[in-house]
């Protein structure tokens, strides 16, 4: 298996540098793709939190 | 080329980076900048395996670079009326970001002045040696640019002779052999 990824990276590797900037350009997409459908979960403490009252948004009733 | 390879590679050639090249190139045909190199994860892929990344980074030499308040301004004037567009630190041309830096040290102009010309789509740009990005990468010192290191190193696709001088030149023999003694050693 190890054998096989690095036989595979020197093959990348060895592309001409028009080839690989074509590779860079797809994965590239391919994050922002990933990123825009919102794949990538956020940490709980990333999350925002809703409906918290604080000193600061507390309103006057 | 595999069919893996060719599968990897096979999506529509839109010609973005290189409009973004020819753009960069234009700077300094028209005297915007001295001289420029792309360095980063851009120019490791000259060398190494393809590997992601959202943006270029593009290391200039101004040709006026005025007292010691370095500004971009000229270069993002100029290529804004090229239909580049500002994004926060980038400009956005032919669908890349773009970040341009000017040399933070002696270095990185050094850098610079020792990238080589190389060939995409037609179009000459500049790539810095595969020793310098790696010293830049040591003087950083962020864990992304350890991993790029790494890379270089295992792969054998970088001068040691060369890599040392550049090291002692810039004051980094220190950090090197703390980036040895805790990513290399052990590993063949």
């Amino acid at each position: 298996m190890t054998k096989g990824k690095d036989e595979m990276r020197r093959q990348l590797a060895s592309l001409s540098f028009t080839e690989k900037i074509k590779i860079l350009e797809k994965l590239r997409d391919r994050s922002l793709g990933l990123a825009a459908v919102g794949l990538r979960q956020k940490r709980v403490s990333e999350q925002p939190i809703v409906g918290k009252e604080t000193s600061a948004n507390r309103k006057e009733e | 080329m595999s069919c893996r390879l060719c599968r990897l590679g096979n999506f529509v050639d839109n010609g973005f980076v290189k409009r973004t090249i020819e753009l960069i190139n234009a700077l300094q045909v028209d005297g915007i900048i001295h001289h420029y190199a792309i360095g980063g994860a851009v120019a490791a892929t000259f060398y190494l395996e393809p590997a992601a990344t959202l943006d270029v980074d593009v290391f200039v030499l101004l040709s006026n670079p005025g007292g010691s308040l370095v500004s971009l301004t000229p270069i993002y004037e100029y290529l804004k009326a090229r239909g580049g567009i500002e994004d926060r630190e980038h400009v956005v041309l032919g669908d890349w970001p773009v970040q341009f830096l000017v040399p933070a040290n002696d270095l990185e102009t050094e850098a610079i002045a020792a990238s080589i010309p190389v060939d995409v789509e037609g179009v000459k740009t500049w790539i810095m040696l595969a020793e310098h990005l790696v010293a830049i990468a040591i003087s950083t010192g962020r864990a992304k640019d350890y991993i790029r290191v790494v890379q270089f190193i295992k792969e054998k696709a970088v001068d040691q002779v060369i890599l040392q001088a550049i090291l002692k030149n810039h004051g980094l023999l220190s950090k090197w052999e703390q980036f040895q003694h805790k990513y290399l050693e052990g590993s063949s």
